[in-house]
């Protein structure tokens, strides 16, 4: 842990300042909901105007009435009267106002939440179709960021974002525009000014943006390590290290506490900079408009209508910093996602054709031709592998650890594409087959038997068609788990949590196998799952498996000789090589590698 | 409310940064009203028909104002939002280390996904309150009362008049509050649910491929976040409801400003700088309004969060260290079990037991039976996973009454399910012990493990990294690393979980072999499926599938007893006869 850092370079995405392309694909997801973005706007901009009305109605209020009073051109009662009107009026403003201040918040979490589903919906879907390279390769749980915190990071791009930055970059035009209409040299000396204010955010965001992508940074690789220690919690507890982890989770927890500070750095010199420009603003109003109205060439009304348009205008200037944050945050997210989003998955359905083997085209189901496989360069882990699986037989895998056994499996499941050579089912070439299609058709046990919350029968059927009731009580009785499934509460009702993880080793093989059995596999593929049942069990489903067997095709990994015995056809993997293949008579006879592997086992079992 | 103070206390610790904050909090506000003071009495001065000259002399005092508003600005971020930052860090610490000290139980009950969104999110809402939300909140605090005795001493009448919509305001978020409370709960668990449910997913990626679950999986998910869509929603509109209403106050205040301001302006009590002065505090008064609305949004966010992270940190861990612990001295490693039965909790009848077994200190001891039987259940009673019913001594002294470092401490535990770290391997393997290892014990181990020539053949040796970001190691790779952690701290229990499955014949036996040249004194409890790893034990339990003994004797007794070791044993005999054929 001293010496890496695993998920801080995957993280540490560099954004451009601005990056137009980036942009442009983020409002390609606003797209199908335009309609909701032009409700909101168009509600921003009513607010806008209503906002815009309450200072004109105070100038009318001033230099009206108030005025007329003073100066004795109009009589009290009048005055009042119009007064009166003016403020009913207001109240008319001001509960239009509320109503669309609601309208506002309302509007736009639900026009950025439609986007972020479709958003979060896409990506996933997308993650599921990547290779299981792309998985081993980097932790779950910056996999895990990507469609939670990072997505949330857009829904506020796309309302805080988007619609009110641009929204904000009209008002400030809009009411420029108004400032001049009120009186020139006025705001000219605003126009002036304004610059200064924009030129602040410019300088700031840049530094802004690096601290918040280091933040990110160190946050996903805290929480990387968090779930690998709740993980292996067991091991934690019982080897009393729970001093060690959390020694290590400080040391991850110092340089994000660091970096979580560079940014409020520079948030704190922000705010202050901007304040102290705003006030300047104000003062070179003050001055000329003070030198105008002492000269009495302005109604002291007019300097209150702009005195007001100036605090309207001010707000959003400053905001485009914080909008600006927004839009970085959200940025060093969307590269992340499409990066994501922008990763093919190497092994995908053909272009042509329909993606399935013609049928029984070749007398063998599975045929691999000179395979050779590297998952690193130049470290084979497969070396020219030929073997092939008729129709009906079982096929047994053994070797020693590292042999390359489970790296066949893979293979045959299209988890990776050979580097040499080529792997047919069905006589057709693999990467010429869907492998959806191609796993349907086979009954997949791993070493890891992996179960998902939900009840046991969900467990079993896995979303698949034709998976009924029926299916699932032959397969459970197939595999020897009927027994337990009726010793759980609630039977196939019964929920198993995450991993399944109050059920034993075993009783969670014996669910893998019954899963396997329920979809009716031409191919069933057994890696190494009989390695943990006791023996009563595992002859309960060897007995079983014969029965499957018959008309059905099926590869064995195992390192227990009882269990591949009965084989049709025995291969014999050594350091990727195929050293022996025949049955178990034959390789006995030849006294070669299977003959020292059986040796072992007779001694262990005698 | 009192859930959140037991947060700020944490707070209270950095005392100076908090007190320098505090100052710098009204300050910033207090200079900010100086400026409007100082343009009200100019715009008077002008309207008495002072001329330029006293616009000129308010210039200089809004320059200072100004450097003092900028300068505690900058404080009261700093000092107190940077605050936030540390006690956030504390408490990721302490929930973190708390989570590390939970049972079993509680980790077998809770989901990861729901754990690790406590440890974030929550923990980000509560700092959110307590760092920006109180430095706002503060602000509101001092500029509320300073802006009101300003306008009553303006104009009494107007002030008082304006009070009035505050108080509607009031009224309203105690009306909201609870909406809100509600509606971002339910936001919090839906995204819980979603993290959850691409955790399970992506961690399973093979099983999920395997059997083609693609599409089934991406419909489940995306009913996940299309019922996270609608509860945002949801909030959304509670949120806006909020927003209406501390903006309609705000400028209902506003229409009375107007009317009563306008007339006593036509009445002549009230100068032209005096009205700006009104309605420039008002507006001021009018943030920290809205600051409250936004509090009064992120209030029950920040209670659900701090409920939940409490409930993280008041839980107890089921089993704990003895108030009045007995010293072992030196230990021995002998087992007494009497009577001990074990039942999970919500079960109706025991996993485990009744069982009554003595394990001699230096002796091996193997337990089998059918899968489900109660083996690893058996095993964790040793390492007090669970508490078990009845006496379960060691050296004669119940496991209870022993610290958990010293019973934990002379454990050498591999489990079931290999579990490593994402780390080079010597620091897994050191994992296991205490103290650094000497120089030569790690390939001293490498050797005992059988993986020196396999480490050797990696990249960097023992220093090469596995799992997630380095090489993946086979099945058997992992459980014998397991094994050399085990080892790394030379326990006088070794406990095997099943824990050769996965290692090849040969090199198993070489393994066995090493282990017992390596640790003759040792006591070693060995669950197994396969007869053949126990047989060399000196007494072999077999469990019924209810977890009940069955049978209790060495491996020649056990033949001799003809019950089901026998029938066992025999089967699997006649399987390797067969095989001689």
């Amino acid at each position: 842990m001293s010496r890496f850092d695993p998920q801080v370079d995957d993280e540490l995405v560099a954004t451009k300042a601005w990056d137009s392309r980036l942009l442009w694909r983020l409002l390609g997801w606003a797209r199908p909901h335009r309609r909701r973005f032009a409700v909101s706007l168009v509600v921003l901009m009513a607010l806008f105007a209503v906002q815009l009305l309450g200072p004109y109605l105070w100038r009318l209020a001033l230099d009206g009435p108030v005025r007329g009073v003073s100066t004795g051109e109009v009589e009290r009662g009048a005055a009042l009267e119009h007064l009166l009107w003016i403020c009913g009026a207001f109240l008319g403003l001001v509960a239009l106002q509320g109503w669309l201040s609601y309208l506002e918040v309302a509007q736009l979490a639900r026009t950025g939440q439609g986007v972020i589903h479709d958003l979060r919906t896409r990506l996933f879907e997308h993650v599921g179709t990547l290779d299981v390279g792309f998985f081993d390769e980097r932790p779950t749980g910056s996999l895990v960021t990507r469609v939670t915190s990072d997505v949330e990071n857009l829904a506020e791009l796309y309302t805080s974002g988007l619609v009110v930055l641009s929204f904000d970059l009209f008002k400030v035009a809009v009411l420029v525009g108004l400032l001049f209409w009120i009186d020139v040299d006025l705001a000219l000396v605003v126009a002036a000014l304004l610059p200064l204010l924009i030129l602040i955010s410019l300088a700031f965001r840049g530094r802004a943006r690096d601290s918040f992508r280091h933040l990110r940074a160190r946050l996903a690789s805290l929480n990387g390590y968090l779930q690998e220690v709740l993980t292996g919690i067991r091991v934690v507890q019982l080897f009393h290290r729970e001093r060690l982890v959390s020694a290590r989770f400080d040391r991850l927890l110092e340089p994000y506490l660091q970096a979580s500070l560079r940014a409020l750095f520079y948030f704190a010199l922000f705010f202050p900079a901007i304040g102290l420009t705003v006030y300047g603003i104000q003062a070179a109003a003050l001055r000329v408009g003070g030198a105008q109205i002492a000269a009495g060439s302005m109604e002291i009304g007019v300097f209150f209508q702009f005195w007001f348009y100036l605090s309207l205008l001010v707000n959003p200037v400053r905001e485009l910093g914080e909008r600006y944050n927004v839009l970085q945050a959200a940025f060093a997210s969307a590269e992340r996602i499409f990066r994501v989003l922008d990763t093919e998955p190497r092994i995908t359905a053909p272009l042509r054709g329909d993606g399935r083997a013609p049928a029984a085209a070749d007398p063998d189901l599975v045929r691999f031709e000179e395979v050779s496989f590297e998952y690193v360069p130049d470290t084979p882990v497969l070396r020219s592998l030929s073997f092939t699986i008729p129709r009906g037989q079982t096929v047994a895998i053994v070797g020693a650890t590292g042999a390359g056994k489970s790296t066949v499996v893979n293979l045959l499941q299209r988890f990776h594409d050979p580097t040499g050579g080529r792997v047919l089912f069905d006589g057709a070439d693999l990467r010429d087959l869907d492998p959806r299609v191609l796993r349907a058709r086979c009954g997949l046990v791993l070493q890891d038997e992996f179960l998902f919350e939900g009840s046991v029968r969900e467990n079993l059927a896995l979303g698949r068609e034709g998976v009924d009731q029926d299916g699932l009580r032959r397969a459970l009785e197939m595999s020897s788990a009927a027994e337990l499934v009726e010793g759980l509460p609630g039977g196939l009702d019964h929920p198993l949590s995450e991993r399944g993880a109050q059920l034993s080793t075993g009783e969670r093989q014996l669910l893998a196998m019954a899963r396997a059995l329920a979809g009716d596999p031409e191919l069933v593929i057994l890696d190494e799952a009989t390695a943990s049942v006791d023996s009563r069990t595992e002859a309960r489903i060897e007995e079983a498996t014969r029965n499957l067997l018959t008309g059905r095709s099926a590869l064995v990994i195992a390192h227990r000789l009882s269990t591949v015995r009965r084989a049709d056809r025995i291969l014999v993997l050594h350091h990727g090589e195929l050293r022996e293949a025949g049955t178990h008579a034959e390789l006995l006879r030849r006294d070669g590698l299977y003959a020292r592997l059986y040796d072992l086992q007779f001694l262990d079992e005698d | 409310m009192t859930l959140l103070l037991a947060f700020f206390r944490r707070f209270l610790r950095r005392k100076r940064a908090l007190v320098g904050g505090f100052v710098a909090v009204p300050a910033t506000r207090l200079a900010d009203i100086g400026v409007t003071l100082t343009v009200g009495a100019a715009l008077n001065a002008l309207q008495e028909g002072e001329g330029v000259a006293a616009v000129d002399q308010a210039l200089v005092w809004m320059a200072v104002w100004a450097a003092a508003q900028a300068l505690s600005s900058f404080c009261q971020r700093w000092l107190i939002v940077s605050n936030s930052r540390h006690v956030e860090r504390e408490l990721k610490q302490d929930v973190f280390d708390q989570l590390t000290r939970l049972s079993f139980g509680f980790h077998d009950r809770s989901r990861s996904g729901d754990i690790v969104s406590r440890l974030t999110s929550d923990i980000e809402n509560v700092r959110m309150f307590l760092g920006p939300g109180l430095m706002f909140g503060l602000g509101s605090l001092v500029m509320v009362p300073v802006t009101l005795v300003l306008l009553v001493r303006l104009d009494a009448r107007l002030a008082l008049t304006m009070a009035l919509p505050l108080a509607v305001l009031g009224v309203g978020f105690r009306w909201l509050t609870p909406r809100l409370h509600a509606a971002s709960k339910d936001v919090q668990e839906g995204l819980a649910d979603i993290s959850h449910r691409a955790q399970e997913n992506f961690a399973g990626v093979r099983i999920v491929k395997g059997f083609a679950r693609e599409t089934f999986e991406a419909e489940r998910f995306a009913e996940a976040s299309r019922t996270n869509r609608e509860r945002q929603v949801r909030l959304g509109r509670e949120r806006g409801l909020a927003h209406a209403f501390s903006i309609s106050s705000s400028q209902v205040t506003f229409a009375v400003i107007l009317l009563l301001g306008g007339l006593s302006l036509i009445d002549g009590r009230l100068g032209y700088g005096d009205a700006l002065v009104f309605v420039d505090l008002t507006l001021k008064l009018f943030w920290p309004l809205v600051a409250i609305g936004w509090l009064a949004g992120m209030y029950p966010r920040a209670t659900a969060s701090a409920q939940r992270i409490q409930e993280v940190l008041e839980e107890q861990p089921e089993v704990r260290d003895p108030d009045d612990p007995r010293e072992l001295g030196k230990l021995r490693g002998e087992l007494e079990f009497e009577g001990v039965t074990f039942t999970y909790p919500g079960a109706d009848r025991p996993a485990l037991g009744p069982l009554d077994l003595r394990i001699p200190a230096g002796s091996r001891f193997g337990v089998v039976g059918p899968t489900g039987c109660g083996k690893t259940t058996l095993l964790h009673l040793v390492g007090r996973v669970h508490d078990a019913g009845g006496q379960l001594r060691l050296d004669g002294v119940p496991l209870s009454e022993l610290r958990l470092d010293e019973l934990r401490g002379a454990l050498g535990y591999v489990p079931q399910d290999s579990f490593l770290f994402s780390d080079t391997w010597s620091e897994n393997v050191a994992f296991g012990s205490a103290t650094p290892l000497p120089d030569g014990r790690l390939a001293q181990l490498a050797e005992l493990v059988c993986l020196d020539e396999e480490l050797a053949s990696f990249g960097d040796g023992a220093e090469q990294l596995i799992g997630e970001r380095g090489v993946t190691l086979s099945g058997g790779q992992r459980q014998r690393t397991c094994i050399a952690r085990a080892l790394a701290r030379d326990p006088r229990l070794l406990i095997l979980d099943d824990a050769l499955s996965a290692v090849d014949t040969e090199t198993e036996r070489r393994l066995i072999d090493h282990l017992r040249a390596a640790g003759a004194e040792r006591t070693v409890l060995i669950a197994s499926h396969r007869l053949s790893s126990v047989r060399d034990a000196d007494q072999i339990l077999v469990l019924d599938k209810d977890g009940r003994p069955l049978e209790l004797g060495d491996h020649a007794s056990l033949l001799e007893a003809d019950g089901w070791y026998a029938a066992t044993w025999r089967q699997q005999q006649t399987r390797a006869e067969l095989e001689e054929l």
